[in-house]
């Protein structure tokens, strides 16, 4: 069978596939496994998400970017459901970048499952169908006398069997069904069932490479020094010393960027390794103009915060009823605090670049690859079709790769010198100069019926990530939303409100980026008033929450369903789970929250016992969890998502902080933004409400209710928390 | 520039590097030994761990100079299929999520049962405290240990 054919008909059958309305993605020449021109036919190859090989072996390529999350093993389980193949058969591989449309490998809020789902059940079912179609015919018999079987094809007349992987070569030859028909949900027999994750024994022997194991011929290795102050200038520098250590190859400098990606003008030292660079970067002597906004601090925005909370929002965010006109018994108002926050993987930036002429060629782990090389082709006088990518292993992202400040700084190194170069950003580089989840700051006020809430207030002041991204007059500080359309509570008036509020350092998304930000100082709040209106905390948010009908948040396409009943649902769980109503131990006291991540389409609620040690000294005796997000693909990964919500839940409201002086982050290390420990994580049970709705997001939705309910337990020991981290306010832990 | 002779993973290398390099850098950049992980430079993430005769050490804070005639192990060396008793016990508890720093926290664990087969909860703890997880792993690998205290014994 000639090879050509079969490809030119794969490609053709493939880019007809993309018009014939499954949208399930396109593929566009170049896909290496099929440019490597086999002398026989290998595989069959109906879509971009699998191949299958002769011996039956399924290689499903992952659009979505691997850090930790699951998605390696989760994407391929929903194609090897559909497909009905036993799941040691399926390895997982990243979809190449550059094989699928556009945004289709963008990774974050949550979304991976949500969005992906339909589309690789239909990749699966093409694919079984094919199969089934090259069976029928072999049997000469028509399609629906044969059914899919783990694996192989049955001829339900007789019982005979044929392997996928006999099939393959008849399967490619054949046109690519227009309909296909998905299983239904309660044939799942692979969706909901625990699996390990592909590629774990690679893990636990050292192989998976990381973007920072990546080598490439002739590659030298670089760190930078930068501009201490984001928006200041290099002026010069001298690096004699520098170029005395063995094995430096040249020292180049940079100039910074800004919208939407913010890069310092940076010094940097390539050698023929990482230790020669990172000793002779200690000896440059540079000096930096750093310009006029030198002087911010986090002291002074808090400062500033606290006293504009007490004016009018400056934009108004959500307004229902009319919160100036009640006849309230009694009228509640609090505020909050939280820090700016560092995302912390433990495998820091780095990324690998090539120039050569008018080509690009990099190497890394970035969760938005499209947007990286649109920004670099601009800011880096790029063509973009001369841009290649190549998407590495993620030890951790949790939002930070979203931005790509280190992909433009490696290029920009690039540039300057004859070899490929991996940059690499020192711990300190990663905990002084990333995109930093942002400070925030909230104003609440409730009036109240002497019984329920009749008004809601809340102003939020923050400082918006879009000023970085979209630049000072960005009129979307969406991650600061406050109470709004979808605000789950039955309150009759609300009105929210936001203030931004700006200082000179770089801001960004981190794992749960609005949602943890405004559970925290909302599920506080809602505690508050429950105690001091002498009710229940669960039953008056039960009050408050059932017998709401699920609303849209708007009328617009992108309008977000919210479900108080799922809400409620969740809350129910926990309190049940960790026996809200039976006695408690002396000196023991129980947290609870609550939340929607309306975005994910998820739902989950903590609850959380402490004993008091002594004053303001606690230890955690369990934590219980519990999730709601529609039907579950592989509840292993589910369990992890759960776990890493809380540890980093916890950390962020025990003691994780950046502070800000004269325009610098203070901390450097772990030592000074510690993260949470072995010894600190406490016991945990998580329940999954089992439901039939659609899929939801899992990865951030563990994490927002961890620190309301921490705080919670506290304030029923009698010290109520309004700050994070909670060691600012004197607290500490055991 | 000076040389070393080193024995890693039972593996005899010759390296020409100055004598304050760390081993992390000698093992990812000049044997592409990938597997020990570069975390913080500082002692303070526990990525790097590796053995050396025997003990866990931070090998961002051991300069190759000090390593001569000593036994090196790292998760290359645990075994190259898995079937070392941690690795064994990592893979039943399926601990990694990004799984970065679990090659250090397998040799943390890996050192600790060199020394005790049957370590207390307290020894664990101890043990591990130096390994830091941004991902939440801990309870898995506490698991993960166990497990391996249990392949230990057949």
């Amino acid at each position: 069978m000639p090879t050509a054919s079969i490809n030119r008909r794969q490609f053709i059958k493939l880019s007809s596939f993309a018009s014939s309305g499954l949208a399930i993605g396109f593929m566009i020449p170049g896909l290496p496994a099929l440019a490597l021109s086999p002398t026989d036919c290998e595989f069959f190859q109906p879509s971009a998400y699998l191949k299958i090989d002769k011996k039956g072996k399924v290689t499903v390529y992952v659009a979505k970017q691997e850090s930790g999350q699951g998605v390696d093993t989760a994407l391929p389980m929903i194609i090897a459901e559909e497909l009905d193949v036993d799941f040691k058969d399926v390895k997982s591989e990243v979809a190449p970048y550059g094989t699928l449309k556009e945004g289709e490998h963008d990774t974050g809020g949550s979304q991976s499952v949500m969005t992906m789902y339909d589309t690789l059940r239909k990749a699966g079912a093409v694919a079984k169908a094919m199969l089934i179609t090259a069976a029928a015919n072999v049997w000469k018999v028509k399609d629906s006398v044969c059914a899919a079987d783990r694996g192989e094809v049955v001829n339900t007349a007789n019982n005979k069997r044929i392997a996928y992987g006999e099939l393959v070569c008849k399967a490619a030859l054949l046109p690519v069904p227009k309909e296909v028909t998905l299983k239904s949900p309660k044939d799942f027999k692979l969706i909901g069932k625990a699996e390990k994750r592909t590629g774990l024994t690679d893990i636990l022997t050292g192989k998976t490479k990381y973007g920072i194991d990546i080598k490439v011929d002739g590659m030298l290795y670089a760190v930078a020094e930068r501009c201490p102050v984001l928006g200041g200038s290099l002026v010069s520098f001298d690096d004699s010393a520098a170029k005395r250590i063995p094995g430096v190859v040249k020292v180049v400098s940079y100039k910074g960027t800004g919208v939407p990606m913010h890069v310092h003008d940076g010094v940097a030292v390539i050698a023929t390794n990482t230790w020669a660079a990172i000793k002779a970067r200690k000896l440059l002597n540079i000096t930096w103009s750093e310009g006029n906004r030198n002087t911010d601090s986090t002291d002074e925005l808090f400062k500033t915060f606290a006293q504009k909370a007490k004016e009018k929002p400056a934009i108004e965010v959500f307004k229902k009823g009319d919160t100036r006109i009640t006849n309230s018994k009694q009228t509640f108002t609090s505020e909050y605090a939280e820090p700016f926050l560092a995302h912390g993987t433990i495998e820091p930036m780095n990324c690998v670049a090539s120039v050569t002429g008018e080509n690009l060629e990099i190497w890394g782990g970035l969760q938005l690859p499209d947007w990286t090389v649109n920004t670099i082709a601009k800011d880096c006088g790029f063509k973009k079709e001369k841009i290649k990518v190549n998407l590495a292993n993620m030890g951790g992202a949790f939002g930070r790769r979203l931005h790509f400040d280190f992909a433009i700084e490696a290029v920009k190194i690039a540039q300057q010198i004859d070899k490929p170069v991996k940059l690499l950003w020192e711990r300190t580089d990663d905990i002084k100069f990333q995109p930093y989840r942002p400070a925030n700051y909230h104003m609440l006020k409730a009036d109240t019926d002497g019984k329920t809430i009749t008004s809601w207030y809340h102003h939020v002041l923050g400082t918006p990530v879009s000023y970085m991204t979209e630049g000072m007059d960005s009129k979307h500080p969406e991650e600061m939303d406050g109470a709004d359309k979808g605000f789950c509570y039955a309150v009759p008036n609300v009105y929210t409100g936001y203030t931004p509020v700006d200082i000179n350092i770089n801001r960004g998304w981190l794992r749960s980026v609005d949602i943890c930000v405004n559970t925290f100082p909302v599920e506080s709040f809602i505690d508050e008033i429950a105690v001091q209106l002498k009710q229940d905390p669960v039953t008056f948010r039960l009050s408050i929450l059932e017998g709401q009908p699920d609303f849209k948040t708007g009328d617009d396409p992108g309008a977000m369903t919210q479900s108080p009943a799922r809400v409620a649902g969740v809350l129910k769980m926990v309190a049940e789970k960790i026996g809200w109503t039976a006695p408690r131990k002396p000196n023991h006291y129980i947290g609870i929250a609550t939340h929607s991540f309306i975005f994910a389409k998820s739902y989950a609620a903590h609850a959380i016992e402490i004993e008091m040690l002594a004053s303001k000294k606690f230890r955690i005796v369990r934590v219980v969890a519990a999730i709601d997000c529609g039907l579950v693909i592989n509840p292993d990964g589910l369990m992890n998502q759960m776990q890493g919500g809380l540890a980093f839940g916890l950390q962020q409201t025990l003691k994780g902080e950046i502070t800000v002086s004269n325009s610098r982050v203070a901390e450097d290390s772990f030592y000074s933004y510690e993260l949470l420990t072995f010894a600190e994580m406490p016991p945990v049970e998580i329940y999954v409400i089992d439901s039939k709705e659609e899929p939801g997001g899992v990865g951030e939705v563990g994490l927002p209710t961890v620190a309301p309910a921490l705080c919670n337990a506290l304030a029923a020991a009698g010290y109520r928390p309004r700050t994070l981290p909670i060691r600012k306010e004197g607290f500490s832990w055991v | 520039m000076p040389s070393y002779k080193l024995n890693v993973n039972n593996t005899e290398y010759t390296v020409e590097a100055e004598a304050d390099m760390p081993i992390l850098w000698v093992l990812r950049d000049l044997l592409n030994l990938t597997g020990t992980k570069y975390g913080c430079g500082v002692a303070s993430c526990g990525a790097c761990t590796i053995m050396i005769d025997g003990n866990a050490a931070f090998g961002c804070q051991r300069p190759v100079a000090s390593c001569v005639n000593k036994k090196i192990i790292t998760v290359e060396g645990l075994s190259a299929d898995g079937s070392h008793a941690v690795q064994k016990g990592w893979q039943k508890a399926a601990v990694p999520q990004c799984g970065y720093c679990q090659p250090g926290q397998m040799m943390a664990a890996a050192a600790l049962l060199e020394k005790d087969k049957n370590p207390s909860d307290d020894a664990i703890a101890a043990a591990m405290s130096g390994n830091l997880c941004r991902c939440g792993t801990y309870h898995r690998i506490k698991e993960a240990i166990h497990y391996a205290i249990e392949e230990l014994k057949h």
